[in-house]
């Protein structure tokens, strides 16, 4: 009794420390905008003047600003229209983005404008306008963004992606304008080793693992020891590029064969894939921590001349190992791929491609209270002005118009103060990532062409079809509970699986076990519930 | 104590006072202790805002909650999160998981504080002692983030403690990927970081201990050994069972925190506990009546366990929480 009560008080301090932690954890996230944006505009005196706007922040920009208000892009917006955005941050990374956001939502005090993949919202985006979250902008787009309706309405496929089931339109989508630009990963390997080894680049599986097992076995970094790691194929480049796993026909996810819409770890192919996969893991071939791989280790491997093939971004991973490897190493050389197929002479079937409108939207708010400037002000981003912007920057300082085609200047592409061109790039426009605007093709001809490697690569991995590909689909409201409770724990015991049967951890005779496992949590329901999105998609 | 001494001639006096009604001996007592209770005042609105004021939210375990319609307004469902939670998939790992870090951080963490202390007491030279014992409770001050982080640093492919490892020719581990290798390290790393801090409440309940009784069984002829085991430890036994009856009470909570930092998906197996499965579901997926029902759950539980520790104990040894 006596003796218990100084442990409790403990315990109570100790809460009250993890509260106000937890509490303070979240105040680096609700970052005030700059103040240093001098707002010299006031001049322009239009009825808005200011907006609250909460978006992710892209790590290109975050290495050099504080937030989106330092982009020259904004800043040339707020001269135009007078509107001084507040920008408001989460924290990097897609966990803290996500909690932030749905910490937002449930306390209901939101900024005028939030900019989301709204595909995500639990409930699909028509939920979130049924919680009063957001605001069905469909009559507003008619009236006031005539911009951003001709846009959508230039391309039957975008119109169908922007659009959701039920016919409203939840948002100013960023929309990729050309499909170069929805390709942007695929397998990379050392052609430098393969030169040295006297290889030719691998096409067909089998070619692979004679290639990957020469990298392992003939020590093509020359340092004497076996330290290579032929392959790392991480979980989430197995999802986003279907490298490998496409080969056989199948994605790690769903897919259709035309309208039927089916599920790929429980296909017999994809026993076939972890057959091959734990094989090659058994002789050394993939990298023995390719369960838990982050950028930073994938980056020690890369740079530290042990790894012969990834899977990667052609500016963000082939690009910047290339920049960063010339100077230390003058044989370094990457080079993409083709996405590999079973037999020789086969087209590939699966590789990376992104939507055209990958979800990411501006959406208003119900806090809105100048909902009409607002659809004005976004609508900017789709005007021929606002476009330039966005891609290119400012006239004169980040780009000129040679003959009506907006060449980058020196700034961008051999900055002076010597930063990577993505992050030169962000400093001025948001074209090598996202934003409310139709991405222009004429920027990445620019950007992939400063190491001819990068566009190469695109070419040879835009070849597959990917026509089995799903669709941007949403289950709607009634389906959403049931299917975020099942897909949960399918997923999580789907990624164990596979870790399991790579590494030989489960043998492969209990692959039916393992579907029959996932069919008593509740696969089939989901995949009736994607069957039924897909049917309503493709009715839009 | 003194204060407390003080009292005793008013409290005999309020005997006396039995016919006045209760309620004026309550404003009385408020009126002669005001200053006692204003302290307190902070503690019960700690309480008030920070653990019953949100009970009032618990009603959505049994709702469809949605942020529209809020607290009050979501539909009814009865305990259909419940039964959900408990028929699902990874419901028998979390609840094995959770119990097992608790079970091993009982068997191993909770005397090991005991153990230091029974040390310390043996130790004769007291500036040694006090190095010890500030040693070995400076961890306790840093943060959970920090020490997370150093273990991530000693523990790497490049770390310190794999460095070692291939310098005397073993494989080298990756520790914090391994399933097998995740309790061993949350235990221990705990055990460093709590042990010295642990052990000051069992020598300030060595400390009340009447020396004479040790002198008497020194004439007795017990030595250190037998003394500790006749003395020493009969005489924190009641600090002992209080404290294991207020873990028994946390037995279902882990720290999510430290889990949260330490784990990763390739991890899960054993590292996934109830509070970080709260986190994912709740949080990241939004799905809160369905954690509130999780949550509830586990407090249940909890109270279960506590409640029935405290009333073994109070039969087995007479020592109790209330």
């Amino acid at each position: 009794m006596f003796k218990a009560k100084p442990a409790k008080v403990g315990t109570a301090a100790l809460s009250v420390t993890l509260a106000l932690s937890v509490v303070s954890g979240c105040v680096p996230g609700s970052n005030k905008a700059s103040q240093n944006s001098a707002p010299k505009a006031s001049e322009a005196a239009s009825k808005l003047t200011s907006l609250s706007y909460w978006s992710a922040f892209n790590p290109s920009a975050a290495a050099t600003m504080k937030s989106y208000s330092e982009m020259e892009a904004y800043k040339e917006m707020e001269r135009i229209t007078g509107t001084k955005v507040e920008f408001q941050h989460p924290p990097q990374g897609a966990t803290a983005e996500k909690e932030q956001f749905n910490l937002m939502l449930t306390s209901g005090s939101l900024p005028d404008v939030i900019e989301y993949n709204w595909n995500t919202y639990p409930g699909g985006p028509e939920k979130a306008i049924k919680d009063n979250r957001i605001i069905k902008l469909n009559d507003y787009i008619d009236k006031y963004a005539p911009n951003y309706k001709k846009a959508i309405a230039s391309n039957p496929e975008w119109k169908k992606q922007v659009t959701t089931d039920d016919g409203s339109i939840i948002g100013f989508h960023f929309i990729r304008g050309d499909r170069s630009l929805q390709v942007f990963k695929g397998p990379i390997i050392r052609q430098d080793w393969l030169d040295k080894l006297g290889l030719k680049q691998p096409t067909t599986i089998d070619e692979w693992y004679t290639v990957l097992k020469a990298f392992k076995e003939k020590d093509p970094n020359g340092n004497g020891k076996a330290d290579e790691i032929p392959l790392l194929l991480t979980l989430s480049e197995l999802k986003n590029s279907h490298a490998f796993i496409g080969a056989y026909g199948v994605p790690n996810n769903f897919y259709r064969e035309g309208n039927t819409v089916k599920y790929g770890p429980i296909e017999p192919n994809y026993k076939e894939f972890l057959t091959t996969m734990s094989k090659w893991y058994k002789e050394g071939l993939i990298d023995k921590d390719f369960a838990a791989t982050d950028a930073k280790l994938l980056d020690a491997k890369v740079t530290g001349n042990q790894l012969g093939a990834l899977i990667g971004n052609a500016g963000g991973g082939l690009g910047k190992y290339m920049t960063l490897m010339s100077p230390k190493d003058k044989n370094f050389k990457l080079a993409g791929v083709p996405y590999p197929v079973l037999k020789a002479g086969d087209k590939p079937l699966y590789g990376h491609l992104d939507a055209p409108v990958p979800g990411k939207s501006a959406a208003i708010t119900t806090s809105n209270k100048n909902i009409v400037e607002t659809v004005k002000w976004l609508d900017m981003g789709y005007s021929e002005q606002g476009h330039m912007l966005f891609n290119f920057g400012k006239e004169g300082v980040s780009y000129k118009l040679e003959n009506g085609y907006p060449k980058y200047t020196d700034i961008i592409t051999k900055n002076p103060e010597g930063m990577p061109m993505s992050q030169a790039m962000a400093k001025h426009n948001r074209a090598t990532w996202d934003g409310i605007m139709v991405q222009d093709k004429r920027y990445s001809e620019q950007y992939q062409s400063q190491i001819p490697e990068q566009l190469e690569s695109i070419k040879v991995w835009s070849l597959p079809t990917n026509e089995k590909e799903m669709p941007p689909v949403t289950p709607n409201k009634d389906e959403s509970t049931r299917y975020a409770a099942v897909m949960t724990d399918i997923n999580t015991y789907r990624d164990e699986m596979y870790n399991k049967f790579v590494m030989g951890a489960e043998p492969l005779e209990n692959f039916d076990k393992y579907v029959k496992t996932l069919k008593s949590m509740g696969i089939d329901d989901a995949i009736k519930i994607q069957q039924a999105a897909l049917e309503r998609y493709n009715k839009r | 104590m003194a204060m407390m001494e003080n009292e005793l001639p008013v409290r005999n006096r309020a005997k006396s006072y039995e016919k006045e009604s209760k309620l004026a001996f309550i404003i009385k007592d408020l009126n002669r202790n005001k200053f006692i209770y204003i302290m307190l005042l902070p503690v019960l609105a700690y309480y008030g805002i920070f653990h019953y004021g949100p009970m009032y939210g618990l009603q959505i375990a049994f709702k469809d909650f949605s942020p529209a319609l809020g607290i009050w307004g979501s539909e009814w469902v009865g305990f259909q999160h419940f039964t959900e939670f408990f028929n699902g998939f990874y419901f028998w790992r979390l609840i094995k998981n959770t119990l097992l870090i608790n079970i091993y951080e009982l068997l191993f963490a909770f005397p090991a504080a005991i153990v230091l202390a029974l040390l310390l007491n043996e130790i004769r030279s007291n500036m040694f002692k006090r190095v010890v014992q500030t040693i070995s409770y400076l961890p306790h001050f840093i943060s959970i983030v920090v020490v997370v982080g150093m273990m991530v640093d000693f523990l790497a492919r490049d770390g310190l403690i794999n460095q070692l490892l291939v310098m005397f020719g073993f494989e080298s581990i990756a520790f914090l990927r391994q399933p097998e290798w995740f309790r061993f390290l949350f235990i221990s790393s705990g055990i460093w970081q709590g042990i010295g801090w642990g052990s000051i409440i069992y020598l300030a309940a060595m400390a009340t201990i009447d020396p004479t009784l040790y002198e008497a069984a020194k004439m007795d002829g017990a030595g250190r050994w037998k003394q500790t085991l006749h003395i020493t430890l009969p005489g924190i036994m009641p600090t002992i069972v209080i404290l294991l009856i207020m873990n028994m009470g946390s037995m279902l909570s882990v720290g999510s925190e430290k889990v949260l930092l330490m784990y990763n998906a390739s991890t899960y197996s054993t590292a996934d506990v109830i509070s970080t499965y709260v986190y994912r579901k709740g949080i990241l997926e939004a799905s809160y009546s369905y954690t509130a029902a999780v949550g509830l759950f586990n407090s249940v539980i909890s109270f279960i366990l506590i409640v029935s520790a405290n009333s073994i104990s109070k039969r087995v040894s007479e020592n109790k929480l209330w």
